[in-house]
């Protein structure tokens, strides 16, 4: 294992095992080059997790194929570095870079039912890359594809190993995918909404396994989710991203009783709870299109904070407080404003549950 | 599985029976309408009515029934299935044992499907493999191009072509060159040779292959590009596997089923090709013998051969679903 593992416990100090600085990543399309993400910037430590959140087309999952080389063949990297244990992945050759991946960084996939082939049996791919890459024999692959499975807490492995991913039920066949991102001990696990098809009694038990599996091994966790609620639990850092950019991240405690962006805020503020009056705040209007990016910060109009200077200057990288950036004009007021639960402002209660 | 191919054999032997029985109506409405047959065993000589009886009752064509417009005529049906579960196909019109000419025909024209079916196979997979993993190249737009292209030209075009313009040429120059009893001389023979039939089919038989490969490899293509954009194919890369490896487990094998079939569907049509192939190169196959048959108005043999083409489809059919089933496990659990 890495000496980062180590100084797990002091974030400030260790190396991050994977540290993605400045990403910019386009998509060609017939209207020219769109920016899915712009900029984007984070850093995953030996047994930490990192929850990017953000809406859809927010860039969080292109981001991620971007470190895993799985870009589509529209989409290319244009600014940025990747670095895994301190080699930028993405100087590499399209092969080197592909050893990599399942190795040193493995991917979770959302939907597991489409993400696992359906002609290959369980077995067979959990230990698929173990057999062609590391030369594993048939036994020694059937005995590992058992303990894997084992690992991720599905009954009867070994009955189970000789199955198709659609004899399984969704929440064991999204084990049976953590399981095979787990089969060559990777040191970073990136997973990209791991529950997002799952049963909400299902959703907690998979996210309660990732936490214990990432805690046994120290692996670090990259947790990407548009759901805020999720990431309380299990998160120690969080990246909200909008548009394509960072705009707020901060340890996760901090950033749940002080956000300093107006968008934490409002997607705070969007979470239902128990207790609810019924009605629930919506973040009005909707994301931005990439191609059509408006002036200053893009988050304006639909901020219930707006000032004239959010409308034509792009805010810079604002630090509120230690260990904490924000992409705000006004991040340290907002910060210092009323909390998730305070007055909702200018953001209008809506009616219905229809955010998102 | 055991049940899925038990299903699948009941469902062949029924769909088997209900061609026959089919066949059996057509041909009987046939006579009801138009009179008896026997007539053409004598061609143009005048026939006495004692001759013609004589006839009727070699063929069992002598049952009132076929004078009885709307009468299914069962009782002969029977009577043939009868004979045909014990192996007696009957004579054609000229007494010959039907299962004599079969015996002959057929093997011939299982070479020509076998040379058809691998360059079939060859083409199409290698061709819209490539195509489809080098999607918008220029081999991609060359390949499709040149599947248009194929299309464009009927399989009886290409033969005649390459019958009166090609063959003759290239096996004067092969005979000059590797001498007269080498095998590239009867690979170019113009016209098949019984006593090669292995040689002298193999360009006929990749020529007919040629012409319907140009739908497979657009098919192949396609189904391929589907497999391509699967979420598991971005798995397996995830994973770190070899892009060789990812396309051979995860987007061919994924793409199989419906080029599975395919092969079955050509296998099916090829025998209209079979027809045109073997008539343009001499070829003594099932196809011209169920051509002649239908010309020389030969209902015992034309009833016999349809039968057994009837009873080829079927197997290739059982064959097919049980290469789905093995294929594609979410079949198998149905």
């Amino acid at each position: 294992m890495s000496p980062a593992m180590n100084a797990a416990t002091s974030p400030a100090s260790s190396d991050a095992l994977l540290e993605v600085t400045d990403l910019a990543v386009e998509f060609r399309t017939p209207d020219g080059a769109v920016r899915a993400v712009d900029g984007l910037s984070y850093r995953v430590e030996a047994g930490r997790t990192l929850a990017i959140v953000g809406e859809s087309g927010s860039g969080k999952s292109v981001s991620s194929l971007a470190v895993m080389g799985l870009l589509p063949d529209t989409a290319r990297v244009t600014r940025g570095t990747v670095h895994l244990a301190g080699t930028d992945l993405l100087a590499m050759s399209r092969k080197e870079h592909r050893a990599r991946c399942g190795d040193q960084v493995a991917m979770v996939f959302q939907d597991a039912l489409a993400a696992l082939n359906p002609v290959h049996t369980v077995g067979y791919q959990l230990t698929e890359a173990l057999r062609a890459r590391r030369g594993l024999s048939r036994g020694d692959a059937r005995r590992r594809a058992v303990e894997l499975l084992d690992m991720v807490k599905v009954p009867n492995a070994k009955a189970r190993i000789k199955e198709y991913p659609h004899q399984f039920s969704g929440g064991m066949r999204q084990r049976v995918m953590i399981a095979s991102a787990l089969a060559m001990d990777p040191d970073v696990l990136i997973a990209d909404e791991p529950t997002t098809a799952l049963d909400v009694t299902v959703q907690a038990q998979v996210l309660r396994l990732l936490a214990e599996i990432q805690a046994e091994r120290q692996m670090g966790l990259v947790l990407i989710t548009h759901d805020l609620g999720v990431v309380a639990g299990v998160a120690d850092d969080v990246t909200v991203m909008y548009a394509g950019r960072a705009v707020e991240q901060a340890p996760v405690v901090p950033l749940y009783a002080a956000p300093a962006h107006p968008y934490t805020r409002a997607l705070l503020r969007s979470i239902p709870s128990a207790s609810g009056t019924g009605s629930l705040p919506v973040i009005p209007g909707r994301p931005p299109s990439p191609a059509a990016m408006p002036a200053g910060c893009p988050f304006h109009p639909r901020c219930d904070a707006v000032r004239d200077v959010c409308r034509t200057e792009v805010p810079p990288p604002a630090t509120p407080a230690e260990g904490r950036t924000s992409a705000c004009h006004f991040a340290a007021d907002t910060m210092t404003g009323p909390g998730p639960d305070g007055e909702p402002g200018v953001v209008g209660r809506d009616t219905g549950g229809d955010h998102e | 599985m055991g049940r899925y191919v038990l299903r699948r054999l009941l469902q062949a032997l029924g769909t088997l029976l209900l061609v026959m029985f089919v066949l059996h109506l057509l041909t009987t409405v046939a006579i009801q309408l138009n009179g008896s047959p026997a007539q053409a065993f004598f061609g143009d000589r005048v026939a006495s009515p004692a001759q013609i009886a004589s006839v009727e009752q070699r063929f069992n064509l002598d049952d009132p029934c076929f004078d009885q417009p709307g009468n299914p005529c069962l009782g002969p049906f029977v009577e043939r299935l009868g004979q045909y579960a014990q192996g007696d196909l009957g004579t054609n019109l000229r007494g010959r044992e039907i299962s004599g000419i079969v015996a002959a025909a057929a093997p011939n024209t299982m070479r020509l499907f076998s040379v058809v079916l691998v360059t079939w196979l060859a083409l199409g997979m290698l061709l819209g493999s490539a195509a489809a993993r080098w999607r918008g190249s220029f081999g991609d737009h060359g390949i499709r191009l040149s599947s248009v292209l194929i299309d464009a030209f009927p399989v009886f075009v290409l033969l005649v072509v390459y019958r009166y313009v090609v063959a003759v040429p290239l096996n004067r120059w092969s005979e000059q060159t590797f001498g007269e009893n080498s095998w590239p001389p009867y690979w170019f023979k113009p016209s098949f040779d019984s006593s090669h039939p292995w040689a002298t089919i193999i360009v006929p038989g990749i020529l007919l292959g040629l012409a319907g490969s140009a739908a497979f490899i657009r098919l192949v293509r396609a189904s391929q590009l589907e497999s391509y954009q699967g979420d598991h194919v971005r798995t397996a890369r995830s994973k770190g596997l070899a892009e060789r490896r990812v396309v051979l487990h995860h987007v061919v094998r994924n793409s199989s089923v419906p080029v599975v079939t395919a092969v079955g569907l050509a296998f099916v049509e090829g025998l209209g090709g079979a027809v045109i192939t073997e008539g343009i190169m001499n070829i003594y196959g099932i196809g011209g013998v169920l051509w002649q048959a239908v010309r020389d108005d030969d209902v015992g043999l034309v009833i016999a051969v349809v039968t057994l083409l009837a009873a080829v489809t079927v197997v290739v059919m059982i064959v097919v679903d049980i290469a789905y089933a093995l294929l594609d496990p979410r079949i198998r659990y149905e």
